[in-house]
């Protein structure tokens, strides 16, 4: 799974230079432009809350928007519209950013720099069922692989997923709230070694764990 | 009670070839066989008289490959034994006269979700796929071809759109197989992309069945079987569904 990760990187560095002045304003008209020179128009960050989000789930964005204030966490904005975007974005983000409000994927990723991980707050909704009542499978994989493949891309470059082995749980009702969090495990050469857990928004039940392996891709080389 | 019928499951695994000639699908009846026989799932689950929208069959957006190897398999299912699987919006739609165990009841449960896979509805742009299913070689083959919603990285499919079409084809090959529910692990080794719009073909196979627990395998591969595009293997959890007395 290829991870076109320059616009995180350049979203980090943003963030990060702003850490000793202006406003931490997750929309930056100016910082936007820049970006997208293309076009005078604001793209939809879909990391920020929306009417769908549940009660726990703005709790734990508050929370987190919290730590971004030292600046030891930054929260990373997802665009939806390729269109707009002069680079490529880590594409995961345009499949899992495909539904309307509250029917698919809500969710938004925070980074530790420091300590290599990141926290996915993940709210999956009524079109991601599996046995009813239930998330799908099939769709924890796929916010798992998004998750974890951040958490890859941003100190590796442009990454791909080699392998993602998950071990499932319990099964994680519809519409409830969960915490991925995961983190860089260990570097060697290209590979990057990677693990998470998925757990509720209060921590005491464990959904699922995983580990995941990817590479780092030569950018020189062509994808096929 | 349970635990009888999930050894009775397990038999069933173990069963043999199945009679020799064409495969016709049993009369579906309430008072099917103690313990829920392969062929009571299978018919419970293709419900052939319905007014469900069936999105597994061909539609404009299938390309050509799909729609050559989807007749070739149509073919196969008149003597060779293969059945194909229709899909509906929501897996409640194929348990027919069978229900959930209490437990696994939630109040989030809302008449408007759809089962990952059926939820982009315009065709061509999310999941398109079919499954054969061969009941006494507990075998699958799934043809998918992922659209422009599904697109990782530039012109290709995103990876965890494959994990997901392994999943549901493992979820229903394993439940038609040996009442197999919930996913217990899902192990994928990405080789290859898959181009957007291009064919892929997942043949999967169960391995053993062992413990309440159905061990299942997947190779996903190009058409031409050239290029391999994932291996993966699964568990799936034995839990088998409970009569449903309310609607009757």
């Amino acid at each position: 799974m290829l991870r076109s990760c320059t616009a995180a990187l350049r979203t980090l560095r943003a963030l990060r230079g702003r850490r000793e002045g202006a406003s931490p304003a997750a929309r930056d008209p100016v910082l936007a432009r820049r970006w997208f020179s293309t076009e005078k128009v604001i793209p939809k960050d879909h990391a920020l809350p929306n009417p769908s989000w549940s009660k726990d789930l703005r709790l734990l964005f508050d929370q987190f928007m919290k730590k971004c204030e030292d600046g030891s966490w930054e929260r990373l904005p997802s665009y939806k519209n390729s269109k707009l975007v002069k680079e490529q974005l880590s594409q995961a983000q345009l499949f899992t950013r495909g539904y309307e409000d509250g029917l698919g994927f809500e969710y938004v990723i925070f980074y530790n720099d420091d300590e290599k991980r990141t926290v996915c707050l993940f709210q999956g909704g009524p079109y991601l069922q599996g046995v009813p009542g239930f998330l799908h499978g099939g769709a924890i994989a796929t916010m798992i692989d998004a998750a974890v493949g951040m958490c890859a891309a941003i100190p590796g470059g442009i990454v791909m997923t080699a392998n993602l082995n998950i071990n499932f749980k319990r099964p994680i009702p519809l519409c409830s709230v969960v915490v991925i969090n995961s983190q860089l495990d260990k570097i060697e050469g290209r590979k990057l070694f990677l693990s998470c857990t998925v757990r509720s928004a209060d921590e005491k039940i464990l959904y699922s764990e995983a580990t995941g392996l990817f590479i780092k891709l030569d950018p020189e080389k062509s994808l096929i | 009670m349970i635990r009888r019928g999930l050894r009775a499951a397990a038999r069933l695994g173990h069963h043999g070839a199945l009679p020799g000639g064409p495969y016709i699908l049993p009369r579906f009846s309430l008072a099917s066989a103690f313990g829920s026989s392969m062929d009571s799932l299978v018919s419970r689950f293709c419900q052939e008289k319905t007014d469900l929208k069936n999105y597994a069959l061909p539609n404009a957006s299938w390309c050509p490959d799909m729609l050559n190897l989807y007749h070739e398999f149509l073919e196969k299912t008149k003597a060779d034994g293969w059945i194909r699987l229709p899909s509906f919006k929501s897996n409640r739609n194929h348990i027919q006269g069978l229900k959930f165990p209490l437990v696994l009841t939630v109040s989030s449960d809302k008449s408007d979700c759809h089962i990952f896979t059926r939820c982009i509805k315009t065709e061509g742009q999310g999941y398109e796929y079919v499954i054969f299913f061969h009941p006494s070689k507990k075998k699958s083959v799934c043809l998918f071809q992922p659209g422009p919603y599904l697109e990782g990285p530039r012109g290709f499919a995103h990876g965890g759109s494959l994990a997901a079409m392994i999943d549901e084809t493992f979820s229903k090959t394993a439940y038609l197989a040996g009442d197999g529910l919930f996913t217990l692990n899902l192990n994928t080794r990405f080789k290859n992309l898959i181009r957007m719009g291009s064919l892929a073909v997942l043949n999967v196979g169960v391995e053993k069945v062992e413990d309440q627990k159905l061990y299942i395998s997947c190779v996903a591969q190009s058409t031409d079987q050239q290029t391999v595009y994932a291996k993966a293997s699964g568990t799936f959890l034995q839990l088998q569904l409970e009569e449903d007395s309310s609607q009757y």
